[in-house]
């Protein structure tokens, strides 16, 4: 057997201790030094392209609250966390359900239903642009040809709806993610309960409704998760589709955040949004994290 | 589970109903970007082509090649860079116990969930310090930074499967916490790689948010700005428009395609998108 020098195994450590280092030190300036720099920017009266720490305290974020914009923008939000999240919860459910019902040519589905989760969300921002086009788009001449003319509407370009259009294409790109988790959390329940509940009478969609949804309390919680971080976040989509618009009817955090940075530099105005909506972000996140942190070490 | 032969029916019918739901918009991808400029006019959208073009397909590619090409450089090395590190810090992590190793575990992982809004000020100010704005080196920087934490990881679960019997084994006969890693946890770790690989191709080709922030100009220009742009201009017809974006989309479904298995098992590792 050969012995190992003691020089050899401190090599072996360096250069394994030079990767984590070299990870956290990426991670720890790109998240986390970052994270505070932009809170420290938010509390200072930086607006322009000359950088300013003139420190003013929480000015941006009491202007923010008297600001109708930001008002609309925080309210999109909540409509998106309201329709979009259960939305996508209950259709992703409903089609994994479908799915588990011994199908032929499974997984001919799951692959179509997924696909737009795949997807960039410039490319199906641009899909549905082409979808919600009034004049010329897939949805208006479909109606058309089908005598459903009085369903015609003007769509994306109509303020009192447009949000409701956004909400309705994510739910057609996140179903599929959401049937992936909960059909995963089904086929993970062992086959003799679902036997037993068929033996004690059960049967069709009662097994479901008795066995099988009740179990799908974690599938749900991380994919619960997942869609409010987005809902929160949610930027490119918007910004292609709509921009915004018309008017502000389709504005969002992210999306002011945006323009009040790098369209107008009102840099520490958008830092102030930035540091909001961490925060929300941070408030369904962090009881996540220790949730499953703790249920890992049990 | 058995049900009465209506109830199939039905079954089926409502299954593939939502497959013409998901379907319809790619569908329609693929028809108008082989029009003419008539046929856009003239056939509904869900209707093939009277007299199918590739034109916009070849005027969409010219325009588009440049950004492609810069797409590719950067998703390519980021991918590269983000799953090398990822796999390291996943053995360290599960297989060199030292104190702590929660709390960097945890460290990383907050960094899945963010929403990057809240480092883009700091972000942009410090790739211009660095002289990396509208620079691919720039793009390479930032997608491998944070693209570490979901890299870590998915490679963490993979590797808490591998016995630790395997590496106390090794670390009898001598060998050091770098040479087990070389000889024993990598040759193990093609799969983790493929599914890590996959995943972060997808998702650093699909940003946007990045790229607009860091990279507006004409030299690192990902495809997905260059199309966002391509969309913001009122002149371009449609045809011309769903043609850029089937060239954005296609790499993205070619692997789809031919290795969804590998992208499913990524984001069912708890993973995030945007």
């Amino acid at each position: 057997m050969r012995l190992p020098s003691r020089k050899v195994f401190t090599i072996d450590r360096m250069v394994t201790s030079f990767f984590l280092l070299l990870s956290l030190a990426l991670v720890g300036y790109f998240v986390y030094v970052c994270i505070g720099w932009n809170v420290i920017v938010s509390l200072s009266d930086w607006k322009g392209l000359t950088p300013s720490y003139n420190i003013v305290g929480f000015d941006q974020y009491s202007s923010l609250f008297n600001d109708p914009v930001f008002l609309t923008s925080l309210k999109n939000n909540l409509i998106l966390i309201t329709l979009f999240v259960p939305g996508s919860l209950f259709l992703g459910l409903f089609l994994a359900i479908l799915l588990d019902l011994k199908v032929r040519g499974e997984g001919v589905f799951r692959g179509i239903y997924l696909l737009p989760f795949a997807l960039s969300f410039v490319v199906t921002a641009t899909l549905w642009a082409w979808m919600y086009n009034p004049s010329i788009g897939v949805i208006n001449t479909l109606l058309g040809k089908t005598g459903l003319e009085f369903l015609k509407s003007r769509w994306i370009t109509d303020s009192n709806i447009a949000m409701y259009c956004v909400v309705l294409a994510i739910i057609w790109q996140f179903s599929g993610y959401t049937m992936l988790i909960f059909l995963a959390g089904i086929r993970a329940i062992p086959e003799s309960q679902i036997r037993a509940a068929e033996v004690d009478g059960a049967s069709g969609f009662d097994v479901y409704k008795r066995v099988v949804i009740p179990q799908l309390k974690a599938p749900a919680l991380s994919a619960f998760v997942v869609l409010v971080v987005f809902a929160l976040k949610a930027f490119d989509f918007i910004f292609v589709l709509t921009g915004g618009g018309p008017g502000y009817s389709t504005y969002v955090l992210p999306i002011m955040m945006f323009r009040e940075t790098f369209s107008m530099t009102h840099f520490a105005y958008g830092a102030a949004i930035a540091t909001i909506l961490f925060l929300l972000a941070l408030a369904i996140v962090l009881p996540y994290l220790y949730l499953s942190f703790r249920r890992e070490k049990e | 589970m058995r049900f009465p032969k209506l109830r199939r029916v039905t079954l089926y019918i409502l299954l593939i109903f939502f497959a013409f739901l998901f379907l319809l918009p790619l569908w329609t991808l693929i028809t108008t970007s082989l029009k003419t400029d008539e046929d856009v006019i003239y056939t509904t959208p869900v209707e093939p082509p009277l007299s199918p073009t590739t034109e916009p397909l070849i005027t969409a590619f010219n325009l588009m090649k440049r950004s492609l090409l810069n797409s590719f450089t950067f998703t390519i090395a980021a991918m590269i860079l983000s799953c090398l590190l990822g796999s390291i810090n996943g053995y360290i992590l599960t297989k060199i116990r030292f104190r702590g190793s929660n709390m960097v575990f945890l460290f990383f992982t907050i960094g899945i969930f963010i929403p990057y809004q809240a480092v883009l000020v700091p972000l942009v100010l410090t790739i211009s310090k660095l002289g990396l704005y509208n620079n691919i080196g720039g793009l390479i920087l930032t997608h491998t930074a944070y693209g570490i934490p979901i890299t870590t990881l998915l490679f963490r679960n993979f590797y808490a499967l591998i016995p630790d019997s395997v590496i106390m084994a090794a670390k009898t006969d001598g060998a050091g916490t770098w040479t087990i890693y070389r000889r024993i946890v990598l040759p193990l770790s093609l799969l983790p790689f493929v599914v890590a690989a996959i995943f972060q191709f997808t998702s650093i080709w699909n940003d946007f948010l990045f790229g607009v922030a860091l990279a507006r100009g004409p030299g690192a220009r990902p495809a997905s700005v260059e199309l966002a742009n391509l969309r913001g201009t009122t002149a371009v017809t449609w045809n011309l428009l769903m043609a850029g974006t089937l060239w954005y989309a296609l790499p993205v479904l070619v692997i789809y395609f031919a290795l969804a298995k590998y992208l499913m098992r990524g984001y069912m590792a708890g993973a995030v998108k945007g």
